[in-house]
């Protein structure tokens, strides 16, 4: 007996990460607001991170974070690392009881987006690429964060809606549902 | 029944899920020895290799959102100009930037002309070497403030490459691929020109702040200096060339002890998408600082830290054109 968990697919989110990637690339280096910029890549990590284990979620945050490091004029690694690592514990945290489009998993998001982008400042800070770190963690990091989280919510809708259309989800909701297959 | 056959524990081990942490471990060491290497490694290592083949490959990406993000560029600028104050504001719409850097420009070539037709006998102009380019988007992280172009090595552009638009100095090229390049602004935190007052000849180093204004530094306070003086880049360094604009003296502030003023700079200087620039790819000799205007720097310099008792070792001429976030500094090769 096997059991089966629909809520945790085996198989990524292909069109997401593409729209992601393309998103990163096309659109986050021309929108900046108020010294914020589109960060898709942590948004796609955290919101892959939501729907998987600890371990594959490391690595889409890996993943994503690389992608962004080698897309960016960012140290390489910085991001990769932080985003493995804040994948990890958005995972183990949410241990998928989050997901969906609704306030908890918003909030969850928000946090640790937020977290992600000050450890982001903190580290170009002791870098030496930034030079004030208040300006690199209020500045930067919070504009940042709050375009990140209107990202997240517009990922977080389409992944909803595309489960939705695979059929009953209880997500969103609490609680998970184990299918004996 | 024998104990292995009731808790097959081979067989439970297979089953229990696993806690992740070993990917986690993996993945971290290899994020931070990835970081490592990339500070370690200079301009042509591998990993700056496979940066560049992949911002070569997402070129038309870059290009596709840059077009179609170009319509909305106003929207940044309206939520830019409701956070600006009303004085700003009002300065910015009476002051006609296209003039101010025409002015800089007969200004320059005026004083330069008649200060070298004197002293020198030397003719300096604006005959730059350069290859058009286009910006085709911004930097994509909250933290740096650089733009993309999309012209590369293909086309002949180099790291620590000038760039400029019709306004004047615009920032420096730090990275290079085969059809782009990645300009550190002016704006920058680690950006750096060597620049001087116009119209005092007071040498010093224009340098980005965190809050995207510019300041001039180590402008001794024995020099003259007020509010509308023109900025110039000094030519000290190779790196820019000599005159061209960098913007006006917004602000002058001197307090009892310092030796050096502090001076607030605004610039015209615009970075708008699809925007024109062009790329200085050699300095004609008079485009470069005299060894008499970098040893007239010094001295000012030794004058203002021997007067004022300060311990203070900046120098403009020294730590000229140190611009780049990727250590391409100090060009002091012309003292």
């Amino acid at each position: 007996m096997q059991l089966h968990d629909p809520a945790r697919p085996g198989a990524p989110a292909p069109a997401l990460i593409a729209v992601a990637c393309v998103l990163q690339v096309a659109l986050s280096p021309q929108v900046s607001i108020l010294g914020g910029t589109f960060n898709f890549m942590l948004v796609l990590s955290l919101v892959l991170a939501l729907s998987r284990d600890p371990g594959p979620a490391a690595v889409a945050g890996f993943a994503c974070g690389l992608f962004f490091d080698l897309t960016s004029t960012a140290p390489v690694g910085l991001m990769a690392l932080i985003l493995t690592l804040s994948a990890f514990t958005v995972s183990f945290a949410s241990r998928g009881s989050l997901g969906g489009l609704n306030a908890d998993t918003m909030r969850f998001i928000g946090v640790a987006a937020l977290i992600a982008n000050m450890a982001y400042g903190l580290c170009l800070f002791l870098l030496g690429d930034q030079g004030d770190l208040l300006w690199a963690l209020g500045g930067h990091g919070i504009s940042s964060t709050v375009l990140d989280l209107l990202a997240a919510a517009i990922f977080l809708a389409a992944t909803a809606s595309s489960s939705s259309q695979r059929g009953f989800s209880a997500r969103g909701r609490g609680t998970r549902y184990k299918v004996l297959k | 029944m024998p104990r292995s056959q009731k808790y097959p524990s081979s067989h439970l081990n297979a089953k229990r899920p696993s806690s992740g942490m070993r990917p986690l471990v993996i993945l971290s060491i290899l994020s931070i020895v990835l970081l490592t290497f990339y500070i370690r490694e200079g301009d042509a290592g591998p990993i700056h290799a496979v940066r560049s083949g992949v911002t070569t490959v997402t070129s038309p990406l870059r290009i596709a959102g840059s077009v179609v993000a170009s319509p909305f560029n106003a929207l940044g600028n309206v939520i830019e100009n409701l956070t600006a104050s009303q004085e700003t504001l009002s300065d910015l719409k009476a002051q006609n930037a296209e003039l101010t850097s025409q002015v800089a420009e007969l200004s320059e070539a005026q004083q330069t002309a008649t200060r070298l037709e004197s002293l020198l006998g030397l003719q300096s102009t604006y005959n730059l070497q350069s290859t058009a380019a286009r910006i085709i988007g911004g930097s994509s992280d909250a933290w740096s403030r650089t733009v993309t172009i999309d012209k590369g090595t293909a086309n002949g552009l180099e790291v620590g490459m000038a760039v400029c638009n019709s306004y004047g100095v615009v920032g420096q090229i730090t990275e290079v691929s085969l059809n782009t390049s990645t300009v550190l602004l002016i704006f920058d935190e680690s950006s750096g020109v060597s620049a001087m007052v116009q119209s005092s000849r007071a040498q010093g180093m224009l340098r980005g702040q965190a809050d995207g204004s510019l300041r001039l530094e180590y402008v001794s306070v024995d020099s003259e200096v007020s509010v509308g003086d023109i900025i110039v880049t000094s030519g000290i360094g190779g790196v820019f060339p000599k005159g061209l604009p960098l913007g006006t003296v917004s602000s002058v502030e001197r307090s009892d002890n310092d030796v050096y003023y502090t001076i607030v700079v605004r610039t015209q200087a615009s970075t708008e998408n699809n925007e024109e620039v062009l790329v200085i790819t050699a300095l004609n000799d008079g485009q470069v600082a005299t060894d008499a205007e970098v040893s007239e720097a010094n001295a000012q310099d030794d004058v203002t830290t021997s007067g004022g008792g300060s311990t203070d070792s900046g120098s403009a001429a020294n730590q000229a054109d140190g611009s780049g976030q990727d250590g391409t500094t100090t060009d002091d090769e012309s003292e």
